[in-house]
């Protein structure tokens, strides 16, 4: 018990670290790049006044510091700020996006997760030149695949040719759920197949190491059935690096999501954040970046504990491998 | 390695198929006769009005490229906002499509003699969205705020000549300190809003054919028509602004049906669309667009080495190269549609001669050419595109140019505030319909002169044409301005690009202003 809560408390403790250092580096980052949020607003017809103004009505001319702090102590009292482009609360403008964005990212890791486990462990058996070469060129191709080229073709196809959605309308999840769903369902599409493709190949390396290994030889000279093999013990064994792949994956795929975002035209977090950086509008940057920087640490969280859950060598306070575990 | 290689060609192979099912020809811009067999095109029509079930509705939806920035007309900066709130809110006066100043919540402007005094006549029954009537004190806090407001940002500098308002009944007097023929271009832009309203922010409220009814960040902007406007009501019942900044994301709306209407569209996006579903309208965007040069940085500080870059460029080719021949040349600050300003003999001033561009850098002591490089802004494709075709005419002279793409934001605040920079493209706007933005922002001393040209004869002419109110001898001036520029070789001027729109067939009613707008209003399906 008191390892579990050890456990969560240095969890607790590394996403507050996290989140405090990437909010620190992306006001510093914006401190350092050039371009000034109240002319980037105000263009290129603002006299120079009309732009001091602005930026003392913004706070802009307050020392680097004290700007950060004022932030820190809005975010801890659950206060984001104000966008500067948009003179809204951030909270209210990316509250619904960021729950697209969340669809769109769990929908992806599904498809990636049904998808891939079980096409790594069929594909081992394609191995030789004659089974070898169509699923290397497939799996090269999959993994080549840039997620706006996906998008333009999905969107050809599904959308324009056999309109099964429309593209650059996206209906929204509180319109049309179901319209929304099959929209986010082909962003999905696009943005899952090149994982696949990377988890399906690491997956295969990860099962073909461990049928070399002494104990499946063992088991199937003990006249275990090969197939039952691979799904009792091999499937087992690999699972653990695959959850680590698929953590990062999750915790990937949000970012990733920009550029399908962009291409489908669905409203997510992803495609505010690039507007957002343009505009210098740094209160939403912020937001959406330490949201990311949560999600990340978040994904890690979640595959530490099904990997420890399937392996228990890897549980805290079980010897060396607990230090594995914790990082 | 192989692999990989083997992989990409197919990734290159499916990448052409995709694009195969369109057109490679360019077609002809806004005529578009129709060439295909009559089987093929009743198909595509039938589709296309599948396509479109808002025309039973009577509405349309068109996909624009950037959000919009603050709804509220105090704060709203950005061009794509101003463009699409020109159907919400109006100022006393407003622009017609022909470039002239119109009444609209005035219904009478009297300018007296001197041009020291302005009588703007309220009209009768004008209301706001909210359902109030416009009344003499909103007309005087909108004009007010605007004029010297605690907000400074708020303010409009051309209202700064303004020196006391009085209003009697529903007369407002305005006099100025001197004569501006700006002044009525500045009323324009200062939009009459309810003097006790403070939600404009969320929910704008003016006096326009359109009124707001719900925006989505970063997503849709709906507008309906206003039942009791006071002039001529719009045609359609309900216009949905969609927002995809992705090029190939417009261009898809389009062939799916979302969208109805695109504007600012490049070449290569219109050859996409299919002939018999959409029109492409052709007009122009109303900028100068040039290689801007540092003239205050060497080599650009001598007027032979920016004369050899004007004899070395070939604008045609720019426009050609990479515009696919859309596009009007220009000589100088000005374009054609300040008709009365502008001086087309101007544009031929330089025509391509690479010798006497050779010679004349030789010269100034380059004989080999130089390195130069150009700053673009990298979210405006076609000035980037431009760069490109630029940096290879001038290496036909020896001239080494680089392109070098930044962010806006770091344009905005290093090229056009700082002026620290070499040469850039961009395209330069008047956004109040006065020949005075194109011109006055090259003298020496004004603040926004970003190419740092120096000249004092062009000085000398720009606080004459700015202090004289006789109208034809500022047309006169504004010329010699112009002449000057070209002579001096100020920058290396190009084209003002074309505007072009796709518009879907069954939708008319499109008109262009001598403005970054869209009006909606004159819009709607063919009965």
């Amino acid at each position: 018990m008191t390892t579990a809560l050890r456990y969560s408390l240095r969890r607790v403790f590394l996403l507050l670290i996290t989140m405090l250092l990437v909010s620190l580096l992306t006001y510093l980052a914006f401190e350092l790049v050039s371009g000034d949020p109240a002319r980037t607003m105000l263009g290129t017809e603002a006299t120079e006044d009309q732009v001091q103004a602005l930026r003392h009505e913004m706070g802009l001319d307050r020392p680097f510091a004290e700007r950060y702090i004022r932030w820190l102590g809005g975010f801890f009292s659950g206060d984001l700020g104000v966008s500067y482009s948009y003179r809204q609360p951030v909270w209210g403008l990316i509250s619904g996006k960021l729950e697209l964005t969340l669809w769109l990212s769990l929908m992806s890791f599904v498809l990636i997760a049904l998808i891939s486990i079980p096409m790594g462990l069929i594909s081992y058996r394609f191995t030789g030149w004659f089974a070898g070469w169509p699923r290397t060129v497939l799996n090269q191709l999959c993994m080549a695949l840039p997620p706006f080229f996906t998008g333009i073709l999905v969107s050809w196809c599904f959308g324009i040719a056999l309109r099964v959605f429309t593209p650059g309308d996206f209906p929204g999840l509180r319109n049309d759920f179901p319209g929304a769903l099959r929209h986010l369902f082909f962003g999905a599409v696009c943005l899952s197949i090149p994982r696949i493709a990377m988890t399906v190949r690491m997956m295969r390396a990860t099962v073909i190491s461990e049928m070399n290994m002494a104990y499946v030889r063992t088991a199937i000279s003990r006249g275990n059935d090969r197939a039952a093999v691979l799904t009792r013990h091999v499937l087992k064994n690999s699972l653990v690096s695959v959850v680590t792949f698929l953590g990062q994956t999750l915790a990937e795929l949000v970012g990733a999501g920009i550029v399908v975002e962009q291409v489908l035209g669905i409203p997510g977090l992803g495609r505010f954040l690039v507007t957002s950086i343009s505009h210098r509008d740094y209160p939403v940057v912020s937001a959406i970046v330490v949201i990311l920087a949560f999600w990340v640490v978040l994904a890690g969280t979640a595959a530490d504990l099904i990997s420890q859950s399937i392996d228990p060598r890897l549980r805290l306070g079980s010897g060396k491998a607990g230090i594995r575990g914790a990082a | 390695m192989k692999k990989t290689i083997l992989a990409l060609t197919l990734v290159l192979a499916l990448l052409l198929a995709g694009c195969g099912g369109t057109p490679a020809a360019s077609p002809a811009p806004s005529a578009a006769p129709s060439e295909a067999p009559a089987e093929d095109s009743a198909e595509t029509v039938s589709e296309a009005a599948a396509a479109s079930p808002r025309a039973a509705a009577n509405e349309i939806s068109i996909g624009i490229a950037q959000d919009f920035d603050s709804l509220d007309p105090d704060y709203m900066t950005a061009a794509g906002t101003k463009e699409v709130l020109f159907n919400v809110f109006e100022g006393l006066v407003k622009p017609s499509p022909d470039g002239e100043i119109i009444p609209a919540v005035a219904s009478e402007v009297v300018k007296s003699d001197d041009g020291l005094s302005y009588q703007f006549t309220l009209r009768d029954g004008v209301k706001f969205h909210n359902g109030d009537p416009v009344e003499m004190d909103d007309v005087l806090y909108s004009i007010e705020r605007r004029w010297k407001g605690e907000d400074t940002a708020a303010q409009l500098s051309a209202l700064s000549v303004i020196d006391n308002l009085s209003a009697d009944g529903n007369v407002l007097t305005i006099s100025l300190t001197e004569p501006s023929n700006e002044f009525l271009a500045a009323v324009m832009n200062a939009y009459i809003l309810p003097s006790d309203y403070t939600k404009q922010e969320t929910s704008p409220v003016g006096t326009g054919p359109y009124r707001f009814v719900s925006r989505a960040v970063q997503d849709s902007l709906v507008l309906e028509r206003f039942p009791d406007y006071w002039g001529t009501p719009g045609r359609l019942d309900k216009v949905t602004f969609k927002i995809l900044e992705s090029a190939d994301g417009l261009v898809l709306g389009l062939q799916s049906g979302a969208l109805d209407l695109v504007a600012h569209l490049s070449s290569d996006q219109t050859v996409q669309l299919d002939q018999n579903e959409f029109n492409i309208a052709e007009g122009s965007m109303n900028l100068v667009q040039a290689l801007y040069l540092n003239n205050a940085e060497k080599p650009f500080d001598d007027v032979r080495v920016r004369q050899a870059l004007c004899w070395a460029v070939d604008k045609q080719a720019v426009i050609d190269l990479a515009f696919d021949g859309y596009g009007i040349p220009l000589g100088t600050s000005m374009f054609p549609s300040f008709s009365k300003y502008y001086d087309e003999s101007l544009t031929d001033y330089y025509t391509p001669d690479l010798e006497k561009a050779k010679a004349l850098l030789a010269e100034a002591g380059y004989p080999d050419g130089f390195e130069m490089t150009i700053t673009v802004p990298s979210n405006y494709t076609p000035h980037v595109n431009t760069a490109t075709v630029l940096v290879e005419l001038l290496r036909e002279i020896g001239v080494k140019a680089t392109v070098q793409p930044v962010d806006w934001g770091t344009w905005l605040e290093e090229v056009y505030s700082n002026r620290k920079f070499q040469s850039t493209v961009t395209g330069l706007t008047s956004d109040n319909m006065t020949a005075r933005k194109l011109l006055e922002r090259f003298g020496s001393t004004v603040g926004n002169n970003f190419t740092n040209y120096s000249n004092a004869e062009y000085d000398e002419i720009l606080a004459k044409a700015l202090s004289t109110a006789d109208d034809a001898e500022q047309t006169e001036l504004y010329k010699q301005l112009e002449r000057n520029l070209t002579e001096n070789a100020a920058n290396v001027y190009l084209q003002d690009m074309a505007d072009l729109v796709a518009v879907r067939k069954g939708l008319d009613g499109l008109t262009f202003y001598p403005l970054y707008v869209l009006d909606v209003s004159t819009l709607g399906w063919t009965a």
